[in-house]
């Protein structure tokens, strides 16, 4: 396959997540959701279940309102909105992380908005990388993997587990290596990255790894061309007009530290006797990351020492509205930025807006001012 | 060479001719702004202002909200390009702008060569700008200019707490029907549009000389509430609401080299 042709394939599965999920229901296979932001997906694989990524959609809100005040993040009003609606009707469960107050109040509110769904919560603890909170992580995994077991009636091994840890491993490694190919290939839009990770929730990691890795090698046959190089940041970086902003005005996201895209790939689960401990020993090293605790804000340097080592002239904060954990980071990362004497941007953004009119400007005026 | 600036904003449409990059030869101010036909009447003000033909106009530019609309110019750029190197061209030492338009707030910070260093825009809210004088010089039933001079007279500043539009409306109308003295009502509005503004402003850093624009900067009891509120002296211009329109020109005229290869 060509690169467009493998662009075109990830594109397909990005924008049509519901074919996705009907295909492996067609198949006899059983979807498990997994909700932002991270989720043990391992767990759910080794089962012989398919984890299904479910970050919401750009929909307007209308019956999540029933639960949700107005100022909360839209990622968990569309999520709960597209639960309501039956778009995923045909999941077998949801998993449902405690990493932000408000997936606290998605799990609590969908086990009453969308009964026939069972949720399941994953509590991760804040202080995760010492012994007892790799302790609390494997008991939150244990119950995991228990609660799928009784909503799903598939059983759950070390063994397995190990087996699907070695798989998601590898698709880390091929995502990685991607991201830092990505870099050097600007004629890839900055909407084709995007779906090329989108699409990676609503695949199989077997089946995402095997595209990733042709699209690798189609990269290397392409001449690189010139445009403005930035590096993305936020929780979510999907919306098609503001990708096709990014586009239009001659940007090129060479690298990013969006929790949907590269901060999912960044950390590997070590090798252990459990696979349980592994798993725990992959949450306890993550890190920068608005949602990992890190009194440091280490993840502000990161993105400083990032941008500099892909020679991006500018960072651009996609911030999610209502996002507390973002806008608490958006200081410390600012400041990083201007320390380091690259510009730095903020846009926020939600689920429904239709108009970027604003973001459009603010993007306008980066580039006329690197330019300048 | 004259080069042509227009700035299509939310609620007006301004033009502005530039003889050579220096010297402005027309101007014109239309009330209606995205979606009207404002920006027309506007081209056609300036052009029998500046008692020249269109087509003697050989360079052009459009900014403000309504650029992606207006399809007839050489270059679209953004209204804070613009507005700095309006700004700039009006206040040659200016380091800091603060445009206030019809439905947003802008802070500028520039360079000592000009550059810009940095911006911030107010979240797409009507509190701290134009829409919010309007709202409230309607409840009061007098004009935003005469809201902005009788704000001076006042003895005392009422406090208009609520941060959003629709809050501070309701407040307004309680502080009225409590007997609060208009003027020191007006000046609580006045008040509440600048402490709105600082903080927006001093998040790029207030470094002087800073001047004020757009359409809010011709309010005089806006501009007092501002300098109090940043504790620094506010340059105006009679253009400032043309600032957007004149960089544009500008702009335009910087540009026209790469018109013209």
């Amino acid at each position: 396959m060509s690169m467009n042709e493998l662009l075109a394939r990830f594109h397909d599965v990005a924008a049509n997540p519901s074919a996705q999920m009907k295909k492996y229901l067609a198949e006899g296979k059983k979807v498990v959701l997994t909700a932002p932001v991270y989720t043990p997906e391992e767990i759910i694989h080794s089962m012989g279940l398919v984890p299904m990524g479910a970050w919401g959609g750009d929909l307007v809100l209308d019956r999540a309102k029933e639960y949700f005040p107005a100022f909360i993040c839209s990622i968990m009003q569309s999520i709960l909105e597209l639960g309501m609606k039956g778009t995923y009707d045909g999941a077998s469960a949801i998993v449902i992380p405690s990493l932000c107050d408000s997936l606290k109040c998605l799990g609590q509110n969908w086990k009453y908005a969308v009964p026939g769904i069972p949720f399941i919560p994953m509590t991760y603890p804040q202080n995760r990388n010492n012994e007892v909170g790799k302790t609390f992580v494997k008991a939150g995994y244990r119950r995991v993997a228990a609660d799928l077991e009784k909503a799903t009636g598939a059983v759950f091994s070390e063994e397995a587990l190990a087996e699907s840890i070695k798989v998601y491993n590898k698709h880390n490694a091929v995502m990685r290596k991607l991201d830092e190919a990505l870099a050097s290939h600007p004629e890839v839009t900055n909407a084709q990255r995007s779906d090329v990770y989108k699409s990676a929730f609503f695949m199989t990691k077997e089946e995402h790894t095997v595209l990733a890795e042709k699209l690798l090698s189609a990269l290397n046959e392409t001449p690189a061309s010139g445009k403005v190089k930035i590096v993305t940041s936020g929780i979510l970086c999907d919306a098609p007009s503001l990708l096709e902003s990014f586009d239009a005005l001659g940007f090129q996201i060479v690298a990013d530290d969006v929790a949907a895209e590269s901060r999912q790939y960044r950390t590997d689960a070590p090798e252990k006797p459990e696979a349980l401990d592994a798993l725990a020993e992959k949450f306890a090293a993550m890190d920068n990351c608005s949602v990992l605790f890190d009194v440091e804000k280490k993840r502000a340097d990161l993105i400083v020492k990032t941008a500099q080592e892909r020679g991006a002239k500018a960072v651009v904060l996609v911030l999610t509205k209502f996002c507390d954990p973002e806008e608490f980071d958006a200081v410390p990362v600012r400041r990083a930025c201007e320390a380091a004497d690259l510009p730095f941007v903020l846009i926020e953004v939600d689920r429904q807006m239709a108009d970027l009119g604003q973001a459009r400007t603010i993007l306008e005026t980066l580039r006329d001012s690197l330019n300048a | 060479m004259v080069s042509f600036g227009i700035d299509i904003g939310s609620t007006t449409s301004k033009c502005i001719l530039l003889r050579d990059g220096q010297e402005i030869i027309g101007s014109s101010l239309v009330v209606g702004g995205i979606g009207t036909d404002g920006p027309r009447k506007a081209v056609q003000q300036v052009f029998e202002a500046a008692g020249i033909s269109p087509d003697e106009a050989s360079v052009s530019a459009v900014t403000g909200y309504g650029r992606s609309s207006w399809k007839d110019a050489d270059f679209q750029v953004s209204e804070l390009t613009c507005h700095a190197m309006g700004g700039r061209f009006i206040f040659p030492e200016l380091r800091t702008l603060i445009d206030i338009g019809g439905q947003d707030a802008k802070a500028i910070a520039l360079d000592k060569s000009g550059m810009m260093k940095n911006f911030l825009m107010n979240d797409k809210c009507a509190a701290g700008t134009g829409r919010f004088l309007d709202v409230m010089a309607t409840i009061l039933q007098v004009s935003v200019n005469e809201l902005g001079t009788l704000a001076l007279t006042a003895q005392e500043h009422a406090s208009i707490s609520s941060t959003c539009t629709v809050f501070a409306e309701s407040e307004v109308i309680s502080q009225l029907a409590s007997g609060a003295d208009r003027t020191a009502v007006m000046a609580g509005i006045c008040d509440s549009v600048a402490t709105r503004t600082a903080t927006l402003a001093k998040r790029v850093g207030i470094v002087e000389p800073v001047c004020i624009s757009g359409g809010v900067a011709r309010n005089a009891g806006v501009r007092a509430a501002l300098e109090k509120a940043l504790g620094v002296k506010l340059l105006y211009s009679e253009l400032s609401q043309h600032f957007g329109a004149l960089g544009a020109a500008v702009y335009a005229y910087r540009k026209s080299g790469a018109k013209s290869e």
